[in-house]
């Protein structure tokens, strides 16, 4: 089995940098958190790594719309090395402000390998607020993404106050025909939220939570998979384990479904 | 010259920013607007060509999918537009990270002249809109004048070309800093320089100030470096440390504590050391895990075999009162300091929220600086930005209305970390300091913000408290500092770290001086906002964002390292020394040369007078109320109370689970809707350990007798850690007291002898109570001067003081999470129990006070009879045969068993006469009596044995189940069924006070 190394950003206001490098090591691969500015200066080099998480928080303080500033400072710093990245059949995901980060710089939807036109957003949500709950979201079984690889169905928690998935409709329409709409919010029973609120928690267009690129290798969203890592981070586990109980079944202690996400990513390196 | 950028939204895109106003207008002042629409303005005071602004428009500041801009005004259709921009020197984070971008792209350094100012355009429309109407949504809404400055223009009156204009908030300050020596001649002219340069020295301190200046071999000393009289510095010094704020003159006080009752006078000394200090000494003795207390920042515990957590809580009280956002702000994040600066500084797992404020919807004819509505709203949006933005979790909080606290709001901060119990082999919760070691402050800049901070905590409001003590915090700045120095701490860079909090540097470069005994600093090292700050201004004002490091010589090149790749700045300021001396220097000249035990010798006691009358020989007596009839109305009347209801739309803003180390939320059950007793975190991921955490504050007590006030609250957070499954035998206590005025004065104060027996009683209930339950206190503070003199309607004002408040914190460890549970009824058929006796004690509860009483008979705590209950719930949890378990709090037992109902959506059977009751004979007392010791749990059946025999001989019965069929049925003492209602229709009593707001 090859190693696989993770590349966790962490610094300006970044603040999900630990718990993103502890799903990751749960998941097998060796996560290390990197501060903005040794990437930049060259103390750690991306060709170390195959994964890349731009990872939730605020960066610069999210002042001038959420990832704008981190997305300019990689432009200018970290272009080329960041193309050739990706050129490399490596992996980038980016949570929350992360996938902020990334339809900024322009490496999400990357339609016909263009990855640095901004034509998606992530604008303040509807109910004018942050809002921290979880969700219910739908797997697109069809979609390349390799993140989300043989999941259905999958709740996690959001939160954000910029994270309404926005763009025109035929743009839309091409992510949805690229099968590059990956997550959308739904409602308990599965189906798709259409929009109702808290379901769809910010008013995304089509209940968008997160789409990748068309190689599947790059993938955004908001939700926050590395904030399920156990099974008490979710909400219903006590009414959880006393069902159990009332079946004489222990409470298991396996791995969350938040973690398969950073399982899926460590299995495509590790096979490919 | 500068170039002004306007942002909007594109127009087919939803405005939820101008949405919010326009609900706001309407629900607020009763103004009906059609539109608002946000525009954002960048103005750049810089030398740009029009390629490079032309390529930060597009790049940085405008969103090509959702934004429009223009660096002429953009043409928004309104019938008046408001613009609200900083007034000079208040800080305005969006404009300084705007210049980390510009400058980051450009490729660029702005000149010590440049600068990027950021503001908003608001534009209204709606029909009949006048310029009041306008002017008020602009001064009551948006802007606050004290660090906002607003314009309002008509359509009309609007140029297209000119648009808002260019409005550059620079700070010009022109001055020459200049030390100023002040004449001590006589008593009176020390008194009439403090009174004039609001010093707020306490008058019994000035001959001993003087004594000391006069001194002939101070005098001689003080020679040899060019000094005479005092300089403004060290008197400002003095005043700094001298503050209740930072001395806690009062606990510290000399109290004559006379009973009314009883004719007894007895003396009271020092209320810090004989009811906290010496009661938490004597509990760390028994209690192993108890690491570091009384001293620090913070308090310390052991969490595991390689991990302390810290713990502390303050409040930020005047400054929110007058700018909500900005006080809560700087608030939070500043108490975020207190951990990073305990011991050799510790990672910030946690923060928590108390409010107390007026009522929502007040109409009364006082007129308090900001509307309590406003205020709370202010209060809650700067806890949000300031934990979200930090990236810590808060998990936990509470909301207390009552119009006592409009004349000065109750903001309390509460903030948990978590260290290694070593670095580098060194014990990091310890700390100290060598001569040589170099003094260097981190983090954000000087201004004159700030100033005077320490000493207008400790006055109360009035129109002539300076306001330019009010700031916002900066997340940003402190989050990336918290990065950098928990790097350096690991590296073991850091022998000695303290927050720069009230008092600035010379609070935390005083106090850590006494650490080596002496200091020499260099004041013009000093890394300043803007030019022009006197020496003392330098040296007190309360920038925020810094912490003062000591650093060994031989470390500073690496931690310069560090800290310049964190893009945080630090700075050599002095070096440490054992002369015994502070001495600061301005270039080359000294302008301050102080004994640094100046301040422990020889300063008076303060003192008070303390009357004591029962509350009955006050005039207290139970009121007469024969038993209700519609009891379901009565109960949904009271789930809708301000202080019962929920107030789920500010838990869902503040982030609580970042860190990903959340195991109890602050909302729990199916509907994720209800408030959990207490909150749990996993704080080392990889460990299945965990810290519980819970809150209380119940003030209304104090109308009775603040005793019961104090053991109640109490005894609610330690039933709260239990109730989530937290173990007894470790519990951490953090006090925090709000009190009023405590000294008497007959015009001013013609009650504060009184206030001052209430603090004495609070504070024996305090050593009481932490003693029986053997709960060290690990960190507390006071905020001793809760109020205010508002205007009425005839031009007269009032004098409005808080009620007598405590909030206490409570914490605990956890060994296996897995056992932890939550108060949801779990399923039908499950035996739902109460444990503890109910008495008949309304007085103080929610039900009197729905009636407008207060009623005689307050709660008392018992903990001899409660404990043996507390210790068995305890086992039963261990053993895993409870499935839910919920305290009785506010309200009684009415409320909470509609909570646990409501919290697992099923119905909920109950027989009154069942409840272990203590003398009672009534179905309201035993619905809505708020005795303490009380909890209620649900088991499965098949437990019900093993439940049993744990609390045999204690007060515990089976007084009902949980049902499929969704109702909530109560059946009187008398056998007729009294209550029969929807548990949905509880909910949605209890949800529709504040159901429009998120």
């Amino acid at each position: 089995m090859s190693e696989v190394n993770a590349l966790v950003l962490a610094g300006y206001g970044l603040n999900c940098d630990h718990e993103t490098a502890y799903a990751f090591e749960l998941a097998g691969a060796e996560a290390t958190r990197v501060h903005i500015n040794s990437l930049i200066n060259g103390d750690v080099k991306l060709e170390d790594f195959q994964i890349m998480v731009f990872v939730g928080g605020f960066s610069w303080g999210d002042d001038h719309g959420a990832g704008v500033i981190q997305a300019v400072r990689f432009k200018t710093n970290l272009g080329e090395k960041l193309q050739e990245f990706i050129d490399n059949g490596n992996l980038v995901l980016g949570i929350c402000n992360g996938f902020q980060t990334l339809v900024n710089l322009g490496l999400l939807p990357g339609f016909n390998h263009d990855y640095s036109t901004r034509s998606v957003a992530l604008t303040f949500n509807d109910c004018g607020n942050f809002r921290d709950d979880w969700v219910n979201l739908t797997v697109n079984s069809a979609s390349p993404c390799i993140f989300t690889k043989d999941m259905d169905s999958l709740e996690l928690p959001i939160r954000h106050g910029e994270g309404k998935f926005y763009s025109d409709e035929s743009t839309i329409e091409r992510l949805l025909n690229n099968n590059q709409v990956a997550i959308q919010y739904s409602m308990p029973d599965g189906k798709l939220a259409n929009g109702a609120f808290p379901y769809n928690p910010n008013g995304s267009v089509l209940d968008i939570a997160g789409i990748c690129d068309p190689t599947g290798r790059i993938f955004g969203l908001m939700p926050h998979p590395e904030a399920y890592n156990h099974p008490t981070n979710h909400p219903d586990w006590t009414r959880k384990k006393e069902e159990l109980k009332r079946q004489g079944k222990a409470f298991e202690m396996s791995p969350t479904i938040g973690l398969r996400i950073f399982q899926n990513a460590v299995d495509y390196i590790q096979n490919s | 010259m500068p170039n002004r950028l306007e942002i909007t939204l594109k127009s087919n895109l939803f405005d939820a920013e101008g949405e919010g106003i326009r609900q706001k207008a309407k629900n607020y002042f009763g103004i009906d607007l059609s539109q608002v629409r946000t525009i954002h303005v960048v103005t750049i005071d810089a030398d740009l060509s029009d390629e490079q602004l032309k390529k930060i428009q597009t790049e940085v500041f405008t969103n090509p999918v959702t934004q429009i801009s223009s660096f002429e005004p953009l043409p928004v259709e309104f019938n008046w537009t408001i613009w609200v921009g900083y007034r000079p020197g208040v800080k305005d984070n969006p404009g300084s990270t705007a210049v980390e971008a510009m400058e980051d792209i450009l490729g660029i350094k702005f000149g010590p002249n440049e600068a990027v100012y950021t503001s908003k355009r608001f534009c209204l429309k709606g029909k009949g809109l006048t310029a009041e109407d306008t002017d008020k949504i602009a001064g009551e809404l948006l802007a606050n004048d004290i660090i906002q400055q607003w314009k309002i223009i008509s359509k009309e009156d609007w140029d297209p070309e000119v648009g808002i204009g260019f409005i550059i908030p620079k700070v010009r300050l022109d001055h020459i800093p200049t030390v100023i020596t002040i004449p001590i001649d006589s008593d009176s002219t020390l008194k009439r320089i403090s009174d004039e340069r609001n010093l707020a020295l306490n008058p019994n301190d000035i001959p001993i100030i003087r004594k000391y200046f006069l001194d002939e071999n101070v005098q001689t000393a003080r020679t040899k470096v060019g000094l005479s009289d005092p300089t403004d510095i060290e008197l400002e010094y003095i005043s700094q440390a001298r503050s209740d704020h930072c001395n806690h003159n009062t606990f510290r006080g000399l109290f004559h504590y006379h009973d009314l009752a009883t004719d007894n006078l007895e003396i009271v000394d020092n209320l810090f050391k004989t009811c906290i200090e010496t009661p938490t000494l004597e509990l760390k003795k028994k209690k192993s895990w108890v690491v570091s207390v009384l001293w620090d920042n913070a308090g310390v515990g052991r969490f595991d075999q390689d991990h302390y957590y810290v713990v502390t809580g303050e409040t930020h009280n005047s400054p929110s009162n007058m700018e909500a956002y900005g006080g809560a702000i700087t608030g939070i994040v500043g108490i975020y300091r207190d951990p990073m600066g305990t011991g050799k500084g510790s990672k910030l797992i946690m923060g928590s929220y108390g409010y107390c404020v007026g009522h929502r919807d007040y109409n009364g004819h006082l007129k308090p600086r900001l509307h309590p509505r406003r205020l709370l709203d202010g209060v809650i949006e700067g806890v949000r930005d300031g934990g979200n933005k930090s990236g810590i979790p808060t998990p936990f909080g509470q909301v207390f209305f009552n119009n006592g606290y409009m004349g000065k709001c109750l903001v309390f901060v509460t903030a948990l970390g978590i260290m290694p119990d070593m670095v580098k082999e060194e014990p990091a919760e310890q700390k100290d300091i060598s001569p040589g070691d170099l003094v260097i402050m981190s983090g954000g800049r000087v201004g004159k913000d700030g100033i005077h901070g320490v000493t207008a905590a400790s006055e109360s409001f009035s129109e002539h408290t300076p306001a330019g003590h009010v700031q916002i915090g900066d997340p940003y700045t402190q989050k990336k500092m918290h990065d950098f120095l928990l790097e350096a701490r690991d590296e073991g860079l850091i022998k000695f770290i303290t927050d720069n909090g009230g008092g600035g540097l010379s609070s935390s470069i005083g106090e850590s001086a006494m650490f080596s005994n002496g200091c020499d600093i260099q004041l013009e090292k000093v890394p300043l906002k803007y030019e022009g700050l006197d020496q003392w201004e330098i040296w007190i004002s309360e920038s925020q964002e810094r912490m003062t490091v000591a650093v060994r010589p031989e470390d500073l090149k690496r931690f310069l390292e560090l800290s310049e790749k964190h893009a945080v700045e630090s700075t050599v300021v002095g070096t440490f020394t054992d002369t015994g001396k502070l001495h600061i220097t301005y270039n080359g000249k000294t302008c301050a040369y102080i004994d640094l035990d100046l301040l422990s010798s020889g300063f008076p006691q303060w003192e008070f007078d303390a009357h004591w009358q029962p509350p009955d020989k006050r005039g207290l007596f139970e009121p007469v109320i024969k038993e209700p009839v519609d009891y379901e109305t009565l109960l949904k009347d009271i789930l809708s109370r301000p202080n019962i209801c929920s107030k789920e739309w500010i838990s869902r803003q503040y982030d609580h689970e970042v860190q990903g180390t959340s195991v109890i939320k602050p909302l729990v059950g199916v509907g994720r809707d209800v408030n959990s007793d207490a909150t749990v975190l996993r704080p080392v991921l990889d460990s299945n350990k965990g810290l519980a955490f819970s809150q209380s504050l119940m003030p209304t007590y104090s109308l009775i007798d603040a005793y019961h006030m104090t053991s109640c609250t109490i005894d609610e957070a330690v039933r709260r850690l239990l109730s989530i499954g937290a173990n007894f035998e470790h519990i951490g206590g953090v006090d925090n007291f709000c009190w009023p005025n405590i000294q008497y004065n007959p015009g001013n104060n013609p009650d504060g002898r009184f206030k001052a027996a209430q603090l004495v009683r609070s504070c024996r209930a305090l050593r009481d109570i932490c003693l029986a339950y053997e709960i060290p206190l690990l960190s507390g503070k006071d905020s001793m001067y809760v109020d205010g003199h508002l205007p009425g309607r005839y031009g007269e004002t009032h004098k409005i003081s808080a009620l007598e408040t405590l909030q206490f914190s409570a914490t605990s460890v956890i060994d296996d999470i897995t056992k932890c549970i939550t108060m949801d009824s779990k399923m039908p058929g499950d035996l739902v129990y109460v444990l503890g006796i109910t008495r008949n004690e309304l007085g103080g509860s929610e039900y009197y006070e729905h009636f407008g009483y207060i009623g005689l008979n307050v709660p008392k705590v018992m903990p001899d009879q409660f404990t043996p209950v507390y210790r068995a719930l305890d086992h039963a949890v261990d053993k895993e045969i409870v499935a839910s378990a919920h305290g009785v709090y506010r309200g009684g037992l009415g409320v909470h068993l509609s909570l646990m109902a409501m919290g697992g959506n099923l119905g909920m059977e109950v027989d009154l006469a069942k409840v272990p009751l203590d003398n009672v004979d009534r179905n309201d007392t035993i619905l809505f009596s708020e005795s303490a010791g009380r909890f209620i749990v649900s088991i499965d059946p098949q437990h019900k044995e093993l439940f049993e025999n744990i609390f045999r001989e204690l007060p515990c019965t089976c007084v009902g189940k949980i049902t499929e069929e969704p109702d909530f049925v109560v059946k009187g003492i008398d056998n007729k069924i009294i209550i029969s209602v929807p548990v949905n229709d509880l909910k949605a009593a209890w949800k529709k006070p504040f159901k429009d707001l998120c």
